[in-house]
């Protein structure tokens, strides 16, 4: 013990001193001389130039003149100064002058040439051109009537008491006076400085001009610090925007981090100071950061440029090869930037939620719904989080369209099981989407307008510290829109006036009605100072799908009566939310976030019919008849996160949790006095802790955590223990598995109204027939990975118990017409098998994926067996492939899923009613026992780049895109569901069909 | 990596033709009973089977003509006389006003099981008018300009003070049809037509509802909540499927006690 105490002490003794003297020596060795003109000449003189990084070719730096005591040369002055220590000055050019003596005019003659010799012609101006001067006898009023205020920035005079000690007697410090001017280093004015741009390709020159933007090595010399703590920030360079879940890794190891929500992050063991780090998020350069003993170790900025050379990414599920990051440890998650989703053809709008459907694991064929299957899950088993604020509603359009706008979002994480215990409350998978911040430096506006919406965004940074951007998007009734909306609308057209039997419309004024979808998203970040971040982001969306008519008969009543009747069919729903929150780094090890949240879901439905009647003498009379649902859920949450890093190997989260539900629920019909009314309030309060433990060289990642949480209406605890481990083989191949329990305690039930565009509500567990539904997971994978391609295999397992199922009966006797609610309760498993090959880099790249899979579920009220869930698809194969050609991106994706199983009657019966006209029943008997034929689609699209600049120019700023795209390329048949109907004493069964094939075209404009 | 490709295709493939299922479409026999009890006529019913979905399906032995049907109202058991096609009637049992039946019978090893009563007579049936003056309308001629109005619609009304569930019927009783206006390429309308099941205690017939001239009926239901219930949405849709709600235990179908009460009504041409 002792001699390891002494070992130890004589290290830290020895260090310091080993460099010191190694140092001065570096010093000394690396000044270089020169002579400015030649002897003779008024203006011959010896300097000295010293680059601290030894680059001594770049002029794009700061220039420090320094001039010592009178008389003095060039080499005293040298060993006096103690400035080239600073590290602040680690990128300057020292240039040690003589002090030639005599009047200050002679002293100071001539500098303005040397200056401009120096600087080429001060070609990046005089902005970081400094002079210090050590002489009693220079005044400031010398320096101003001789120019030279002009030719430098900072003039800092300093006296000298004694002859050799060089005192600090200005009352500004010199890291003060000789603060470097970033900004005037580049040539092109700062406003083009901002935004993507095109580069030319095939042309060396511009790939150069791209490099020299690039960091590069500048400092050559040993390392000064070992094994110590960095933290920072990783930005996108032309906005300013941090980055979320970057990864930075150390080259050539395994010790890395990612980036939190706020971009932030901790390296706790970086070998060395001159270390090299590889950041990497996607759709960005893959930057190489050569660390030098100068930079901050505290706070250090990395600023990355978006992706703009040959190289592209879209998605990523783990990075490249060369090194082993810290992010493919990570199990089951998939990242995607939504800057790029453009390139991914869609249905008239880029959506997030469809290109995950993209990925293996997670269910392709659901043209109806936004909400993803994840792993034979259900959307509601899917944790939706938009900057920390819970989403339950996710389809606009009767689930055509996602209800996230790609303008207003940063980066999506999928969790797709076995996820942390930081996430909870979803049995199957957690979606984190961190919104955009706004652009840091510039004033942005863009728009986009698809024959789908409109879509305008602007980002106002106000100052330094203040940065907002706000989207919105709202659709208009062009072709796609009314082609979805005609989808859902034409039978329930025909129920509007089939009541009447009159002749339809002859004398009738019929005024359509208008629906549309609208979302407008905002964010405010306030950055006070490095250590905080305040941030309020607002998430507002809603559906209004009418389908309401109105008949006027007035017109060709003179004067006997009128008569009105208002069909309404309206459906409005959608979610309002809002979080504020408060991101503060406590100190260089404790980071933490505070959340405070309030989301609103709510869906009305009135489907009534109203007449009215007027008779000659006024009177008028008015009858209902319809039904009125209405769903209003509130979430009122707080949440506040840690990450403390205690050492090295041994990082970990805890934080806290509570939620106040409030969720009501009413169903009306008119004609009846038959009303639910529901209305629930519970709390649900918890903590969490995990811990990320780092083991043998970084090799192993294990991640054990504890969920607890506690919920009032079943008054009981609830624990969920949950782990996950990742084994880095070598540096290309890892294994991974997780496992762990999850509880959720709000349901959403699907009522099956397939006219009403939201189809759901959501309730609370934990009554009596709505027990808390818990999942257990188990996932294994594996990921291979190389510089250009990735391939990937997992499997999972997951049993699922107290699912609920809600039926709304009407239940028919003698005596009353009873609304009945059912809840029945069942379980369930799904188990499968993804496979993902990955090309991630070149001209042409994409992916290919297949997933095996089945979802069961088992309810006593159905069957004493298993039968397929809903949701259950066995085989689904996906491509996508992305070529890129000059100004062109192409890309093309292809899906094959086998059919999801539908109840399919077992028998029918028809009613002869007393009016004489019949009326068509159907019985069941097995819970989907038949299967819908297989679906496969393919979609393509092609972007044109908009250029601003001239044609010859090398480098030329994008502005926006072209677009066109096919959905449904070879207009494939796909079923959505079947109806029946009975003729000629036969059932006939009729399909409805997915979307044909739909063309779209999108303008895409932005500032920059 | 082209050769990974091949080999993940060719495994696909295997997979995908290897694992596909046999689709299975269950089928339970269960009879379906169509019965109006109406005061005043026999009690009679009819019992069908249900039309299969998949043709390979097996019958329950038992013959739908014949069942052994029980019917018993206050303490009187009478079993039912087969007709054939399924009709079975009783000459002993007069449906009576108010009274209640329940019926019984075995099918397919279970016994089949239903009630109803039958309502009251409906009370104060009043119309607005006897006659209404509808003019002709010819589709192909432009509708005429001013000078003529509609007539007030006809207003239904009867006592209700249970909110108990009506329904009203309307009927052309005319042996040849007189068209108010052509219906061009449209198939004609019945000669009868409803309003929806209503648990007021009034409606009115407007004038553009007629499609005929003559004498018309005008008949007043008054029905139980579990018939009011065949009107209300079914789903025909594979999204949504569930058996249909029928007060009828092992079985499906209605069997329902109503009363009613009948006005009329002539439509005339109005010159």
């Amino acid at each position: 013990m002792l001699k390891k105490f002494v070992s130890s002490s004589l290290c830290f003794l020895l260090f310091p001193s080993v460099f010191l003297v190694l140092n001065l020596q570096i010093a000394k060795s690396q000044y270089h001389e020169f002579d400015f003109n030649t002897k003779g000449n008024v203006c011959y003189f010896q300097y000295l130039k010293y680059a601290p990084n030894i680059e001594y070719s770049s002029i794009k730096r700061p220039f420090l003149f320094i001039m010592g005591a009178p008389n003095e040369n060039v080499y005293q002055m040298f060993d006096k100064d103690t400035l080239r220590m600073q590290h602040q000055f680690s990128n300057y050019l020292f240039v040690y002058l003589p002090n030639r003596g005599g009047n200050t005019k002679e002293k100071l003659q001539c500098l303005d040439g040397l200056g401009s010799l120096l600087s080429y012609n001060y070609m990046y101006g005089h902005a970081n051109f400094f002079f210090q001067i050590y002489d009693n006898e220079i005044t400031e009023s010398e320096i101003h009537s001789l120019g030279y205020d002009y030719l430098f920035k900072s003039v800092r005079i300093n006296r000298i008491n004694t002859g050799s000690i060089l005192q600090d007697t200005t009352h500004i410090s010199a890291m003060d006076a000789f603060k470097e001017t970033v900004i005037n280093y580049d040539p092109l004015p700062d406003d083009d400085d901002i935004g993507t741009f095109y580069h030319e390709e095939a042309n060396n020159e511009g790939a150069d001009e791209i490099k020299d933007n690039k960091p590069i090595k500048i400092y050559f010399g040993p390392p000064q610090k070992y094994n110590y703590m960095l933290n920072g920030m990783v930005y996108d360079k032309s906005s300013g925007e941090a980055l979320p879940f970057a990864t930075v890794l150390v080259k050539g190891t395994l010790i890395g981090a990612s980036t939190n929500a706020d971009g932030y992050f901790t390296i706790p063991r970086v070998p060395n100071d001159t270390s090299v780090l590889i950041v990497q998020y996607i759709g960005y350069e893959r930057t190489e950061i050569y660390l030098t003993p100068f930079d901050l170790k505290q706070n250090f900025k990395i600023e990355i440029s978006q992706n703009t050379q040959n190289l592209r990414q879209v998605i990523i599920t783990a990075k490249k090869g060369d090194v082993v990051l810290a992010e493919k440890t990570e199990v089951n998650t998939i990242k995607m930037s939504p800057r790029k989703l453009e390139q991914i053809p869609n249905l008239g709008e880029r959506d997030i939620m469809r290109s995950f459907q993209l990925m293996p694991g997670i269910s392709a064929a659901n043209e109806s719904s936004s909400g993803l299957y994840v792993r034979g899950g259900t959307p509601d088993q899917n944790l939706v989080l938009y900057d920390g604020l819970t989403i339950y509603h996710v389809d606009h359009l009767y689930g055509f369209f996602s209800a996230f706008n790609s303008n207003a979002i940063k980066d999506v994480q999928l969790f797709k099981g076995g996820f942390e215990s930081r996430f909870g409350g979803r049995l199957s998978s957690v979606t984190e989407i961190t919104a955009k911040d706004g652009n840091q430096k510039k004033f942005n506006i863009g728009g986009d307008l698809s024959l789908l919406s409109m879509n305008m965004f602007v980002e106002i940074p106000v100052g330094e510290k203040f940065t907002s951007i706000i989207t919105y998007r709202r659709s208009y009734k062009g072709p796609i829109y009314d082609k979805l909306f005609s989808k859902f609308n034409t039978s329930s057209v025909k129920t509007t006036f089939s009541g009447g039997g009159g002749p339809e419309g002859r004398f009738m004024e019929q005024t359509e009605a208008t629906s549309y979808f609208y979302d407008l998203n905002g964010k405010f970040t306030y950055r006070p100072n490095n250590k905080d971040i305040l941030s309020l982001s607002i998430f507002s969306g809603t559906d209004k799908l009418d389908n309401s008519s109105s008949i006027d008969a007035s017109s060709f009543s003179s004067s006997a009566q009128n008569m009105g009747m208002n069909s309404t069919d309206l459906t409005k729903y959608g979610n309002f939310g809002t979080s504020f929150k408060w991101s503060r780094k406590c100190n260089a090890k404790l980071y933490g976030n505070t959340v405070l949240s309030y989301s609103n879901y709510f869906s009305e439905r009135n489907r009534t019919q109203e007449r009215t009647l007027t008779n000659s003498s006024g009177e008028s009379v008015t009858t209902n008849d319809g039904i009125l649902e209405n769903n209003d859920l509130r979430d009122y949450s707080l949440r506040s996160d840690y990450q403390w890093d205690v050492l090295g190997f041994y990082q970990l989260q805890f934080g806290g949790f509570a939620t106040h539900y409030d969720i009501k629920y009413t169903y009306a019909q008119s004609d009846t006095a038959n009303i639910l009314d529901r209305r629930n309030y519970s709390i649900l309060a918890g903590v969490y802790m995990q811990t990320k433990v780092k083991l043998f060289k970084d090799k192993l990642q294990l991640i054990p955590g504890i969920r607890y949480s506690y919920y009032k209406t079943t008054l009981k605890p609830y624990f969920e223990p949950r782990t996950s481990l990742a084994y880095n083989i070598t540096d290309k191949f890892t294994i991974k598995a997780s496992t762990g329990k999850y509880y959720q305690f709000a349901n959403r039930v699907t009522r099956e109204d397939i006219m009403s565009g939201s189809k759901d509500f959501w309730v609370l567990s934990g009554e009596k027939s709505i027990p808390v539904s818990s999942s257990i997971h188990y996932t294994a994978g594996l990921a291979y990975e190389t510089t250009d391609y990735l391939l990937s295999a997992e499997t999972y397992y997951k049993k699922t118990d107290n699912l609920t199922e809600y039926s709304l009966r009407i239940n028919a006797n003698p005596m009353q017409v009873n609304i009945d609610e059912n809840f029945y309760t069942g379980s369930g498993y799904s188990k499968g098998i993804e496979l993902l090959v990955q090309k991630k880099e070149g001209k042409f790249n994409g992916w290919m994926s297949y997933t095996l899979g089945k979802a069961m579920n088992k309810f006593d009220v159905y069957s004493d067996t298993y039968f397929p869930a809903n949701q259950d698809v066995n085989h689904e194969f996906k491509i996508v492939a992305l070529y890129k050609y000059k100004r062109w991106d192409f890309s093309a994706t292809w899906i094959y899923a086998s059919g999801k199983p539908y109840t399919a009657p077992s028998g029918a019966y028809t009613i002869t009613l007393l009016d004489g006209t019949t009326k068509d029943y159907f019985t069941v008997t097995s819970k989907n026992g038949v299967r819908l034929p297989a679906y496969n689609r393919c979609d393509i699209s092609v972007n044109f780049k908009l250029l601003r600049g001239e044609k010859a120019d090398k480098k030329r700023k994008e502005f926006g895109y072209i677009g066109f795209s096919i959905f449904n390329l070879y207009n494939q048949t796909n079923v959505w569901y079947k109806q029946f109907s009975i003729v000629d004493s036969k059932i006939l069964e009729t399909n409805v069909n997915y979307l044909g094939i739909t063309p779209n075209i999108t303008l895409s404009l932005k500032l920059r | 990596m082209k050769s990974n490709i091949i080999i993940l295709l060719t495994v696909f493939t295997f997979v995908v033709s290897a694992c596909e299922k046999e689709n299975t479409i269950q089928f339970t026999d269960t009879p379906i009973l169509e019965a109006y009890l109406k005061p005043g006529d026999y009690l009679n019913l009819k019992i069908s089977r249900q039309i299969p979905f998949v043709s390979d399906i097996v019958y329950s032995a038992d013959d739908i003509n014949k069942l052994e049907i029980t019917v018993t109202s206050g303490n009187k058991t009478e079993v039912l006389q087969a007709l054939g096609c399924g009709l079975y009637i009783d000459s002993n049992l007069i449906v009576t006003e108010r009274a209640s039946y329940e019926l019984r019978f075995m099918f397919n090893g279970k016994q089949v099981y239903a009630y109803t009563y039958v309502p009251g007579k409906p009370a104060n049936f009043t119309q607005s008018a006897t006659s209404i003056s509808i003019p002709r309308m010819d589709s192909t001629s432009s509708p005429p300009t001013g000078g003529f109005s509609m007539p007030e619609p006809v207003a239904l009304t009867w006592d209700n003070p249970d909110k108990s569930y009506y329904i009203v019927v309307i009927e052309n009783m005319e042996t040849s049809l007189d068209a108010i206006h052509d219906f061009g390429d449209n198939e004609a309308p019945k000669n009868m037509f409803r309003e929806a099941p209503t648990t007021s205690a009034g409606i009115e017939i407007r004038s553009m509802q007629f499609q005929y001239y003559g004498k018309h009926r005008l008949i007043l239901y008054h029905v139980l909540p579990d018939y009011a219930s065949l009107y209300k949405e079914n789903s025909n849709s594979s999204q949504n499927l569930t058996n249909p709600s029928t007060s009828i235990s092992n079985g499906y179908g209605i069997f329902t006690g109503l009363n009613t009460d009948t006005l009329y009504l002539n439509v005339v041409e109005s010159k």
